[in-house]
């Protein structure tokens, strides 16, 4: 939605933008409830899929968070427990502590790097080089490679005690760590991975950079302003609506992040639970330990977590997001 | 078969009322007509237990983990079965053990899990207590599904609730698997079995010392089930307690120490290393990535290991008194519960375990064959020098096995993970032995409650 906001400036208004408005005062009554009908109809499969696969399911869930429910329960099986499984999260799990506390670390530090990063790039991808879309696709790579179990296996290859990185450091006589079976840097090998899959955020902020007025710039350096001044006096203002954008979504897939500590630890979450994301747990506990009932709980705890970040986000969007075509929203 | 004899009762019933020449003639044709089908019939009831209909189309669906070795040879005894049953067919699915049981697990909720399927002693009691595995009871008793054959302690080890939930596939017992090659270029005697605790963990220091720190003497199994639990059982205690824990904080403490020893002397690797080994993939064991000259696995792997070394491989049963081991299942197969051919089932998996053929061609690939008859078969049949080995020392271990403990209850594929973790805490230095027992005593608690 911030993009449209940011391209609605440029973009000189459709000549045909007009007529939906139009119909619709020329509409008579039943045929807007005809056209109603047709709509839903249209929208069925879409509607039945929100239904049975998302719908349904979640509540389903969120019923099942307040049993004791394993994969192999039967219906008559599934024990209501009321706020049990909430109540010993809270009180004695020490592993969802832990998770909790590895998740925040990973999120906090991925994120905003991996902002840095693809920012960064975009800035110097924004120019008009020679073969510079060869780079933009590059540069996209590992992001669309992203999620695959591929990618982590040559990850904990490349990390592993005796691995490329270490022999590769050990060029310039450096002993290197044992990285993903070190507890203490196996997560910092994780968000180095997270960081590097910056693809998707810069092609958005590619588009952002582009939508920067020219004249903007012009009138900056008649001004006298340094590019310096003028990265952060024209372009993060205009560009803000994107951080915005990318900073949100970014942050939710890191809180998601599964892949990459589920293949380098095996699913374990080790060395010493150091890699256990919270996604990770909640599957340790519903897959292989069966509790899914409590894994249930888990996730209504991350769903929740999540949608209180988002909320805090969108609160504080209002003092640093700029928009430039002066909606108030 | 009941309906086969029906008339044919009828007949002869009615020939003894009048008893007319022809009628007898015709009594006797018909008994004549009828005895076959009869006989037909009850031999048929031997293999499906006697279904309404022998020959009518039966289609069993059969899950397995493994590799490609492992379903080339299981798919060759069902196309046998087939042949021999040709109104049974069946739709096998395998696939690697990663996974395995997230899809069995996922199968059984929406109450479709295959008719047959593949498990082992740390699922067995999962799935049996929540009633996935079919009853396989009544076939034992009759004999149809047909367990004399086997040890005793190896039938028993797949009763779950005093329900047979699962019939051994296989048998073996935890194998220490050391580098013969290395041992004689480092001129180190080869350890044997029934040596201590004491004595290995010295032994593996001299490996270490005498490779010049190159190749530690032995993994550190401190996180590894099966080992602690034969170093219990030597101690007179048990993993498991019925549903509890069959040992104390001390007695983990004690087995900590042990390792923490046996590490700061250099006896083993370092935490990142044993980290590597704590994996349960073949390939990533420490013999066999040259890491260390003795990993803790079972006897059946001895085969599989050597393909992915150069070097030649020893196998020795676990350090102490030979009676803490058993004979223990390495894999079973259950039935569903919700199968609609149970009887099927049952004679599917009795061909499995009792019929010469079917033995041979499974070979020793998922461990000994169950059936103390076939083994001497299957013996002769094998031309692969480590499964010699292995069948040669299950063979001889076998007298001095101890009793059998129940399978592990409900809760230990949790306890298993969580002792990897807790012993990783210790490896690493991140708690001390005491804490770290502690620790796992209370999680575990938790875990099986």
């Amino acid at each position: 939605m911030a993009l449209t906001t940011a391209s609605a400036q440029v973009v000189p208004e459709h000549p045909g933008r007009r007529s939906p408005a139009a119909r619709k005062r020329r509409g008579s009554g039943s045929g807007r409830h005809r056209e109603g009908v047709a709509g839903y109809v249209f929208l069925s499969p879409w509607l039945l899929g929100l239904m049975g696969i998302t719908a349904i399911p979640m509540l389903l869930s969120l019923y099942l968070s307040f049993t004791d429910y394993s994969v192999f329960s039967t219906w008559e099986d599934v024990e209501w427990i009321g706020l049990e499984n909430y109540v010993t999260m809270f009180t004695n799990d020490p592993s969802f502590v832990r998770s909790v506390l590895v998740t925040l670390v990973y999120a906090l530090v991925m994120v905003p790097l991996k902002l840095a990063a693809a920012l960064a790039v975009a800035l110097l991808l924004n120019r008009a080089w020679r073969g510079v879309g060869l780079f933009r696709g590059l540069f996209y790579l590992p992001s669309l490679l992203g999620g695959s179990v591929a990618l982590a296996l040559v990850w904990s290859a490349l990390f592993a005690g005796d691995g490329a990185v270490n022999e590769f450091l050990s060029f310039f006589g450096i002993t290197g760590k044992a990285w993903v079976n070190d507890p203490d840097y196996a997560l910092g090998t994780l968000i180095i991975l997270g960081i590097w899959q910056f693809g998707a955020p810069m092609v958005i902020f590619l588009a952002g950079l582009k939508q920067v007025p020219v004249e903007l710039y012009e009138a900056a350096s008649v001004d006298g302003a340094s590019p310096w001044r003028q990265f952060w006096h024209v372009t993060m203002p205009m560009l803000s609506p994107v951080l915005f954008f990318n900073l949100v979504l970014e942050t939710i897939r890191g809180f998601q992040s599964f892949t990459s500590a589920f293949v380098i630890s095996n699913g374990n979450g080790g060395p010493v639970d150091s890699t256990l994301l919270y996604t990770l747990y909640l599957y340790k506990r519903g897959f292989t330990e069966f509790d899914m009932g409590y894994a249930s709980a888990l996730a209504w705890v991350f769903l929740l977590a999540i949608g209180i970040l988002t909320v805090v986000l969108f609160s504080t969007g209002r003092f640093w997001v700029h928009y430039a075509d002066g909606e108030d929203r | 078969m009941h309906p086969a004899t029906h008339p044919e009762n009828a007949l002869s019933a009615r020939s003894h009322r009048t008893p007319g020449y022809g009628r007898v003639l015709r009594g006797l044709a018909a008994t004549a007509v009828a005895l076959p089908l009869i006989f037909g019939a009850a031999a048929c009831g031997n293999d499906d237990g006697g279904s309404s209909d022998p020959n009518a189309p039966v289609e069993l669906s059969v899950f397995w983990w493994g590799d490609d070795s492992r379903a080339e040879t299981t798919k060759k005894v069902l196309a046998a079965y087939h042949d021999a049953h040709p109104n049974v067919t069946f739709v096998s699915t395998f696939q690697g053990n990663q996974g395995y049981l997230d899809k069995l697990s996922t199968q059984a909720a929406g109450g479709n899990a295959p008719d047959i399927f593949q498990l082992d002693d740390n699922m067995l009691s999962e799935l049996a207590e929540r009633k996935v595995t079919l009853d396989l009871t009544p076939y034992v008793e009759d004999k149809s599904l047909d367990l004399t054959k086997f040890p005793e302690s190896l039938a028993k080890y797949g009763v779950v609730e005093e329900k047979q939930a699962g019939v051994a596939l296989a048998e073996n017992t935890p194998g220490l698997i050391y580098n013969k090659t290395k041992l004689a270029e480092l001129g180190v005697a080869e350890p044997a079995t029934g040596i201590t605790w004491e004595a290995f963990i010295a032994w593996a220091k001299d490996v270490s010392t005498k490779s010049g720190g190159r190749l530690p003497g032995t993994m550190d199994p401190s996180a590894d089930y099966k080992a602690l639990w034969v170093w219990l059982r030597q101690q007179g205690k048990e993993f498991y307690n019925g549903k509890e824990l069959g040992f104390t904080a001390e007695d983990l403490t004690a087995w900590f120490e042990l390792w923490k020893g046996a590490r700061d002397s250099g006896a083993t690797p370092t935490a990142d290393v044993i980290h590597e080994g704590n994996s349960s993939d073949a390939s990533k064991q420490l013999v066999v990535t040259g890491k260390a000259a003795t990993s803790w696995v079972w006897s059946n792997q001895l085969s599989a290991l050597s393909k992915s070394t150069k070097d030649q491989l020893g196998l020795m049963a676990y350090p102490g008194d030979p009676k803490g081991q058993w004979a223990r299942a390495s894999m079973y197969w259950s039935g569903s519960a919700k199968t609609k051919h149970p009887d099927v089932v049952a004679d599917v998996i009795n061909y499995f375990v009792n019929d010469a053929a079917a033995a041979k061609t499974l070979g020793i690939e998922r461990g000994i064959t169950p059936n103390l008859d076939l083994r001497k078969e299957v013996e002769a049949t094998l031309t692969d020098v480590n499964q010699k080995t292995s069948l040669t020392f299950e063979t001889e271990i076998t007298p001095k096995f101890g009793a059998a403990p129940t399978p592990p209850p409900k809760g230990h594929a949790a306890v298993r993970t969580l002792l990897v973790t807790i012993a990783e805490t210790v490896q690493y230095g991140k708690a001390t032995p005491a804490q770290a027992a502690q620790d796992f005593i209370t999680q575990a608690k938790s875990k099986l409650a």
